[in-house]
């Protein structure tokens, strides 16, 4: 489950329009699948250009952009992603290509244009920086909702807050962690990480959410390190759903050699 | 003056008890507030430019002062990569990590420590190196084929004999080492005998040795500065037999020492380790004045007589050498105030104020004392000292020295002219160097850890080469770069860089630089047509400009980096060495085949850039920002030296200076050092420096006394003549035995020029006395041989002996105090008591003629 709705994502046929709120769902499961859809995937495919912003414990800034292209083979199901860098300029042209499946580890590949290499890389763990930001490859690509144990702790007017435990506690860095949901939208708006100690050490945070062609998307949030310092704001522009990309850009061979047209901006 | 303060002591005995009460309540009082600090760093000032310099890199680079724990396993035929080692290993990183006040995510081990390596052709797998403690002897040496494979790993984490593995502790707080390493110790004892895993674990690393240095100094001063108490006293009964009159100058002494302590602990001074030898020193040197002025009253008292006439006749008598040798003795160890050394500075200015406070009290509260001590008590010690005084083995011995210095006195200039040229050779030979680890005893478990762990690994002493890139673009170079797309925009994109654009002689970081590209980037969110295409040409334009400010980013950069490593390590002075190009090379070659042949630097900026993107999608890209600023201008080689000795360290610096001269910096480029035994090399250099200027200056000050003391150049001459050979001396013979001129060695100079002028004083005062009283020279050197040179040697003795218990010390500094001030004393009393009759002779023999 989890924040980082990247893409928009799929039509979840629900009744979002405002005022529908029904009956508050009790049953945590069914929440945590409403929230895997809403925050990754909106549409059937989509395209958006990422900002992020690294800021370390000292307040020195690093800067990544990157043109992210998905597209889904069934809803909260296995997906393609596309990852294009655009800066900095000298890592311009880097490409991560990722078929995400929900049954079995991912397939991941690697474009990188200044060592003239393709590499297929393993997938291991996702619990590793994403190009050195606060966030995880596995917040970008989402967590399985099979990983955890969730239960509903609260329901207040405007969340649910669920509380998850790792069902293998060896695989990840953290004991717990605590999500609130927007009741309407089902997105996750803030997420606190717990170590061992019972210390908040990872906080994701969502700071604006727009409606995107119907779809509500977060726009922009934040990832930050309470314990040592630094955070990451991610701004996500340019956003589309349902743009109609075709399945065979998401293969090796487009990686060395961009699918341009899929990756400008419509109207240009 | 003098007059007053004797009556008032006189007659106000009571009053000066008081004053003596009060003084050492008051600033007693102060004593509980002690603050020890162990920290060598703080031998510099806190403004120094390198120690500014050192905390700068520290902190920017986050590198943080490391408690390092080994387990060092040899008897295993595995060495450390058997399960049950690796299992231990990864049970006590995993709680050590957990420990208040540790940085958990700069923590360094194997089982936090990623790998890169192949997982088959053309993929590539980046995975922590030992999540869990390996099942199996295959498992376990496949970690070891693992680290092996990473030059940033092997000899750091593991020892390159596969016998040892590291655990680097990062903390906070270089004050809770000493608890964290409880901590620790208790943690892998655990961990060992959970998993029976073979090995010995050891923890050392500076934050640790300061530490338990600062408790070894509190051991020190609650054992040697009493047992040199007692010493003295036991000392002072000898000689006087009379308990109740020795009493008095031991109430000197502690209320000196007291006093001086508190003064110092209530004007906020810590106490380092040269202040906390203060109490030591003031001691005996405290007593020295009373020993003169009892000796004296033994001498002269007889029952009957007026005890207070006695002792005005007697104080009238010693006023001036004594203050003379006290104002010698202090300008001798206030002149180490004029090194850059805070804490000797520190030491120097307290100590003189002891010896100042000390003869103020001697000449106040030891008449008060006499003159309150009762008649048959006067008695009994008067007949206890005169008994066979003249006949004991010291007056012998005394009498037929000054005799046979007399007759071969020709024999005796030469033997000295002779034992002063071997010294000065021997000075020459003098090694600088010091060690704050070195400290320790050698069986100290410090020590041992230390010794140990270097022998496995690399290094556990750091330094740091501190690469700057300070040709940096300005706006100038921008706007010059901008001027083709600025041309071609249309006036709303112009004005709007016109209100962006830095000022032409602004400096641009990579920071300033993204910020700049941040804003159009959001202008251009809104903007189409020419708009849009003039921002993106400007966008090409600023980027270009941070591409190439990314200066640690280039390849040639990282090559002539990657030669200079390569050439410190072929050199054999620095164990190991980590930087930038290591890391690269290492990605580089996975990213590619795996193969030796790719471990090396790519062909372009790009691709080095790509690389350490992938880099940073590990678990820890953190670690990337020890070796580079993320604007990649500096970048920091960290060095692994065995030895914490500054000899060792000064190699290596002037290894890097013979390299630079051939191999020039690129252009552009700045190299500074910086680390904690970098540190130390800075300020051993400054100490050795100030203390030629402090010994310098302190021989002129004293020269120029002796002259107004005796009212004579030659005399004043002849005084420096018995401290400048033992002084010689002393260093010659440190040179000789191959001893490291370290910095208690170093301090010793100038309160050698202090302590050793008294006898020398005393000793001429008490001649001319003799000479005009007697008017024939032979006859007046008799009479000096006679009470004269047993008070010299008998205070030549108490300093001495006062200063041995610091032989029982458990830290060297300590030890080599003690054994050099105690050698130091014993010549300069014989250089005194054979030297100065032999050189007055020839200018003076001739006075029998004139009587």
């Amino acid at each position: 489950m989890k924040y980082l709705q990247l893409i928009g994502l799929s039509i979840f046929a629900l009744a979002l329009s405002p005022g529908a709120r029904a009956e508050p769902l009790t049953d945590a499961k069914e929440i945590v699948a409403r929230a895997n859809l809403a925050s990754y995937y909106n549409g059937d495919d989509g395209r958006s250009e990422a900002r992020m912003a690294i800021e370390d414990a000292q307040g020195r800034r690093q800067l990544r952009q990157f043109t992210i292209l998905r597209r889904d083979h069934a809803d909260g199901g296995d997906q393609d992603f596309m990852v294009f860098f655009s800066r900095p300029s000298d890592v311009r042209g880097t490409v991560f290509l990722v078929a995400k499946h929900v049954d079995r580890d991912d397939d991941r590949w690697l474009y990188l244009p200044g060592l003239d290499l393709v590499r297929r890389i393993s997938a291991g763990d996702k619990r590793t920086s994403f190009v050195g930001s606060n966030f995880f490859y596995e917040d970008v690509s989402g967590r399985h909702p099979e990983a955890d144990e969730h239960t509903l702790v609260e329901t207040t007017a405007e969340h649910y807050v669920l509380e998850s435990r790792p069902k293998d506690p060896g695989a990840v860095e953290f004991d717990r962690y605590v999500t609130r949901i927007d009741r309407n939208t089902f997105l996750p708006m803030r997420t606190e990480y717990y170590d061992d100690r019972d210390r908040v050490y990872r906080l994701m945070e969502v700071l604006a959410v727009e409606e995107i062609g119907g779809y509500p998307t977060v726009t922009r949030s934040r990832m930050s390190a309470p314990l040592d310092g630094g955070n990451t704001l991610m701004e996500f522009r340019y956003i589309e759903y349902d743009v109609g990309l075709p399945a065979d850009i998401f293969s090796e061979r487009y990686l060395r050699s961009p699918p341009v047209d899929w990756l400008r901006r419509s109207g240009e | 003056m003098k007059q007053a303060l004797l009556e008032f002591a006189l007659q106000r005995p009571r009053t000066v008890y008081l004053v003596t009460l009060l003084l050492a309540l008051v600033l007693g009082l102060q004593i509980p507030r002690i603050q020890v600090d162990t920290d060598p760093e703080n031998m510099l000032p806190e403004t120094q430019a390198d120690r500014v310099f050192h905390n700068e890199v520290k902190e920017e680079m986050a590198l943080h002062d490391a408690i390092v724990v080994g387990l060092v396993a040899t008897d295993h035929a595995d060495g450390i990569y058997n399960p049950a080692s690796l299992g231990a290993l990864h049970r006590a990183t995993e709680e050590i990590i957990e420990l208040e006040g540790v940085v958990a995510r700069d923590l360094m081990a194997l089982p936090v420590a990623d790998n890169i390596d192949q997982a088959g052709p053309g993929t590539v797998r980046f995975e922590w190196l030992m999540p869990e403690p390996p099942a199996s002897r295959e498992e376990a040496l496949a970690i070891r084929e693992a680290v092996e494979r990473l030059p940033l790993l092997k000899d750091t984490l593991a020892s390159g004999d596969g016998k040892a593995a590291a655990i680097y502790v990062p903390i906070r707080d270089k004050d809770e080492s000493h608890r964290l390493a409880r901590e620790i110790a208790a943690i892998t004892a655990a961990a060992s005998a959970e998993y029976g895993a073979p090995g010995e674990w050891h923890v050392t690393g500076l934050p640790v040795a300061e530490d338990t240095f600062g408790y070894e100094m509190f051991v020190q001063m609650g054992i040697s500065a009493p047992l040199a108490g007692l010493a003295i006293f036991l000392l002072l009964w000898f000689f006087f037999r009379s308990i109740p009159l020795i009493v008095a100058p031991m109430i000197v002494a502690m209320v000196t020492v007291i006093a001086t302590m508190g003064l110092l602990i209530g004007m906020g001074f810590t106490v380092h380790i040269m202040s906390s030898m203060i109490p030591i020193f003031l001691m005996p040197i405290a007593v020295v004045d009373s020993v003169h002025i009892m000796s004296e009253f033994a001498d002269r008292y007889r029952p009957g007589r007026d005890r207070n006439e006695t002792i005005r006749e007697v104080v009238g008598h010693l006023f001036r050498p004594m203050l003379f040798t006290s104002v010698t003795s202090s300008v001798g160890f206030a002149s180490l105030a004029l090194t850059p050394i805070p804490p000797v500075q520190v030491f120097g200015a307290y100590v003189a104020f002891g010896i100042m406070l000390a003869f103020l009290l001697t000449i106040v509260f030891i008449p008060a004392w006499i003159s309150r001590m009762k008649p048959e008590k006067l008695a009994r010690m008067q007949a206890a000292i005169h008994s066979g005084e003249g006949d004991s083995l010291l007056a012998r011995l005394l009498r037929s020295t000054g005799r046979g210095a007399l007759r071969h006195g020709k024999l005796v200039l030469l033997g000295f002219a002779v034992v002063f040229a071997l010294s000065v050779a021997g000075i020459t030979q003098i090694q600088i160097n010091d060690n704050p680890t070195r400290w320790f005893k050698s069986d100290h478990r410090i020590r041992v850890a230390d010794e140990v762990l270097n022998r496995h690994f690399a290094g556990t002493y750091d330094a740091w080469i501190v690469l700057d890139h300070v040709d940096r673009p300005d706006g100038a170079l921008l706007a010059e770069r901008v001027q083709p797309a600025l041309a071609a925009a249309p006036a709303g994109v112009r004005e709007f860089w016109g209100e962006l654009a830095p000022a032409t002689d602004e400096t641009l970081g990579g920071e300033r630089l993204t910020g700049l590209i941040s804003a159009l980037e959001d202008r251009l969110f809104d903007a189409d047509g020419a708009a849009a295409e003039a921002l993106e040409a400007l966008l090409r334009a600023v980027e270009s400009v941070a591409s190439e400010a990314k200066y640690f980013q280039q390849p040639e950069v990282l090559r002539w980096i990657a030669a200079l490593q390569a050439d410190l390590e072929a050199s054999g002075l620095a164990g190991k060495s980590n930087g930038l190009p290591d890391l690269v090379k290492t990605v580089n070659r996975e990213l590619r085949s795996g193969a030796p042949e790719d471990y090396r630097i790519p062909e372009r900026s790009a691709g080095v850039a790509q690389a350490l993107l992938q880099f940073q999608s590990s678990h820890r890209p953190q670690d990337l920002w020890h070796m580079v600023t993320p604007d990649f201008s500096r970048a920091v080689v960290w060095l692994q030296l065995p030895s914490g000795d500054n000899q060792d360290m000064t190699a290596v610096i002037e290894h890097v200076d013979a390299y630079l001269e051939q191999h020039p910096l690129p252009a552009g480029m700045d190299l500074q050092w910086a680390g904690k035994t970098y540190l130390n090399v800075v300020w051993q250099e400054a100490m050795v420096k100030g203390m030629v200027g402090s010994l310098a200056s302190a021989f002129l000050a004293v020269l120029i006394m002796m002259t107004i003391l005796f009212r004579s150049f030659g005399y004043g001459l002849l005084a420096m003549l018995p401290l400048t050979i033992t002084i010689t001396f002393i260093y010659g013979l440190i040179g000789w035995i191959g001893k490291d001129y370290d910095m208690p060695i170093a301090v010793l100079s100038a309160l050698t020029l202090g302590l050793s002028i008294d006898f020398a004083i005393h000793f001429i005062e008490r001649s001319r006395e003799a000479l005009a009283e007697l008017g024939d020279f032979r006859a007046a050197m008799a009479a000096v041989f006679e009470e004269p040179a047993r008070a010299i040697s008998r205070n030549a003795i108490v300093i001495a002996v006062g200063f041995t218990p610091l032989l029982l010390a458990p830290l060297v500094p300590y030890i080599t105090v003690g054994v050099f001030l105690a050698s130091i004393m014993a010549v300069s009393a014989l250089v005194t008591l054979v030297l100065l009759p032999a050189a007055m002779q020839p200018f003076l023999a001739d006075r029998k003629r004139a009587a």
